[in-house]
This record gives C-alpha cells, structure tokens and sequence, in this order.
C-alpha cells in the first residue's frame, strides 16, 4: 500500500513529515519532507519546498527540491525553482525553471 | 482515484487538512482537518484538532471536537476526547469518549451553537453514551428508576419528528450529577434515532433490538415490581413468621416465595432477607447446654 495519497480535491497547508512513499494528486502548500519517494502526479500543484528520497513530477511544483537519489521531470511536469540531487531527468515536454546542484 | 486520500501511517501533517473528497487518515495531524466526504481516522491515527466531514468515521484517537454533516461513528477502539456534533452519532461498545454530544443538529451549526442551545446538549449528551453501553450491562434490571418515566418517553417518541427533536423542552437543562435521571425521557428517543438512522453496518443495529426489548422490560416493570412489592410484603411477614413457627409451613413458604424472589430480580428490587431456619429459643436452648 501507497503509504500517504493526497488526493485530487484535497488541500494541505503547513508540514508533511512521512517515512514512507508519498503521493500527491491535490495541493499541497508548505513544506514536503518525505525519506521516501514522492510522485506528484499530473493536476497536482504543490507550492512548497520539497525534500524526499526521490521525486517524479507530472503536476506543478513551485519550490525549491532536494532529493537524495533522483528527481525526474515528466512530460507535462512543471519545476519552478532549484533542484539538488545526484541524477535529473527532465522529459521531453517538461517544463523547469531554476538551478541544478548534481553534487559533482 | 480523485476520492480516495489517504495519510499514510508514517506520514505526519502539522497543518490544515481541507478538501472535498474522501480521506483516511492513519498517521498523525495536528492542526484542522475537514473534508467535504467521508473521513475515516483509522486505527493508529492520532488526530490533535478539530475535525469535520460529512461522515466521520472514528478508529483511531481523537484530540478536538468532532462535527459532521450527517453522522458520526465511534467504533470500538475509538478515543475521542472533544465534543461530537451531528444529526447522527453512534457510539460502539469499546469507544472512549470524553466530551459533550449533541445530535440532531447539523454539525457546523451545532458547533458554533451558543451558550443557550448548550445546555440541551448536555442533557442529550448522556443518552447515546447510555445507549451504547446497555448491550454491556444486559438490560436484565431494569434500574430502580426506571419504572417512573416509561410513560411520557413512549408517548413522545413516535410523536416527535426527528429534525425537531432539537428544541426539545425535553431535555432540560441539568445539573450534572443527577444527570440520568432527567435525561431518561429523551432516552427513549435517542435510542430510536440512533440506530434507525446510522447506515446499514451500524453498531447501533443491536442497540435497536436492545433498546426495544429495554422498553417492554420497562413497560413491563411497574406491573411486574407492583406484584412484586405487594407478594413480597406479604411474604415478608410471613417468611418472618414462618422461621419462627414449625417447620411444616417451611416447605409451602419456600415453594411460594421462589417466583417473588425472581421476580424481585428481574425488577431490580432487593432480595428477600435470607433468615436461617432455627427454631424461636433453639440459641437460648444451646446457650443453656453449653452453660452447663
């Protein structure tokens, strides 16, 4: 079982601590620290500083992203802001604004 | 897939919580939560505040008041310490619950209602809790109050519709202590609310069958104690005569006060006083033997 889904239609505003894989199809405004992976799925907005072990984006994120192993931007997805992680994905499609730290 | 949301078991939010679809929660929130479906809060959950949805469904802990716009449901395992506020509420043997309870309001208004609705639902408070308790006590006795209010509640029960239940001059304000005793007229018809309403998986199913037998027990009580004092009085004095006279009318004395003794039971009423069978002067007599 997918541990956290935030569904379409469901609004979070503050601090979403989880050790376990998270989804998130609705809003989420704040701050996203996950030791896990993290999908944000197309439809989805996410204003927030996002930390997790890795992180596919579909939906919109504005913030700034921090992963431990990857982070791909899908087809559709959008990334507004800088992104820190050993490997980046962005998909033909995709859409991102900001700076990349790789750790090299 | 849009209505399914869940916070997962390791996932901890320490914000708002709002939206309009389903949610289950089975990690930790602290803040608000209050969606426009259904919200479970499922076993292990820790929930610290208010909490609204259309059904709520409690499994878990929950610290902050609790309001729906149709029904709430504490399942056994549930700990809630906050108000409840609903039209519906059903309240499982093995939920702990601390707090006031009103229903027949809608949620939102209920829990914004003032100071003077507050009284009403104090009173009404006591009634699901007393409800969801009786399958533990088997209603066998009846409490030895209940003989006096059987009347007006049955007349009122089928007479009231529900939503105007609330206004209820019935549920007086009262003091906390003797709370019970005031309350049993509503009691009748909060017991009917709860489980006719409640959706088919209710707890409160048994509490309906419960709750009826109750009354009839209760319908039956006056005749049954009235019997019941006026043999036992009887008997009572001529149990006491009968220790003191011979052992012959012992027998027939014993077959007679069997059925008052049940009786005396079933209607909640003492025992009757159990004498040892010594002859009058049979001590006095022993005393005299031992003496020598």
């Amino acid at each position: 079982m997918a541990g956290t889904i935030i569904g379409h239609g469901i609004t979070i505003e503050g601090e979403i601590t989880s050790d376990d894989e998270v989804v998130v199809a609705g809003t989420v405004r704040g701050k996203l620290i996950v030791e896990g992976p993290v999908t944000i799925e197309a439809g989805a907005v996410i204003e927030a500083d996002v930390g997790a072990a890795s992180l596919s984006v579909a939906g919109h994120v504005t913030g700034n992203v921090a992963a431990s192993d990857r982070v791909d931007i899908l087809a559709g997805g959008r990334l507004v802001g800088d992104v820190k992680a050993s490997r980046l994905t962005i998909a033909d499609g995709a859409s991102f604004k900001g700076n990349v730290d790789m750790d090299v | 897939m849009e209505s399914v949301s869940t916070i997962g078991r390791g996932t901890f939010v320490r914000g708002s919580v709002r939206g309009e679809g389903d949610l289950e929660i089975q990690g930790r929130v602290e803040g608000s939560v209050a969606v426009g479906g259904e919200l479970s809060i499922a076993e292990g959950a820790l929930v610290r505040s208010d909490v609204s949805g259309r059904r709520v469904l409690v499994q878990g802990a929950v610290a902050g008041n609790i309001s729906a716009t149709e029904s709430i449901v504490l399942e056994a395992g549930a700990r809630v310490v906050g108000d409840l506020a609903a039209p519906q509420i059903g309240i499982r043997p093995g939920a702990l619950l601390r707090g006031n309870v009103s229903t027949g309001a809608p949620g939102p208004t209920a829990a914004a209602a003032s100071a003077a609705s507050a009284p009403a639902a104090r009173g009404r408070a006591v009634t699901p809790v007393r409800a969801a308790v009786a399958p533990h006590a088997p209603h066998a006795p009846p409490p030895p109050h209940a003989p006096p209010p059987p009347q007006p509640p049955r007349a009122a029960a089928p007479a009231r519709p529900l939503p105007a239940a609330r206004p209820a001059p019935v549920a007086r304000p009262a003091p906390a202590a003797p709370a019970p005793r005031p309350a049993t007229p509503t009691l009748s018809s909060a017991r009917v609310e709860v489980p006719v309403h409640v959706p088919a998986p209710s707890p409160s199913a048994p509490n309906a069958a419960s709750a009826a037998s109750a009354e009839e027990d209760v319908e039956d009580a006056p005749a049954f104690s009235q019997d019941a004092h006026g043999a036992h009085g009887a008997h009572g004095t001529h149990g006491t005569h009968g220790t003191h006279g011979t052992d012959t009318t012992q027998g027939t004395h014993d077959e007679e006060d069997l059925p008052v003794t049940q009786d005396a039971e079933e209607t909640g009423g003492p025992p009757p006083p159990v004498v040892p069978t010594i002859r009058k002067g049979a001590k006095a007599q022993l005393r005299r033997k031992g003496a020598r």
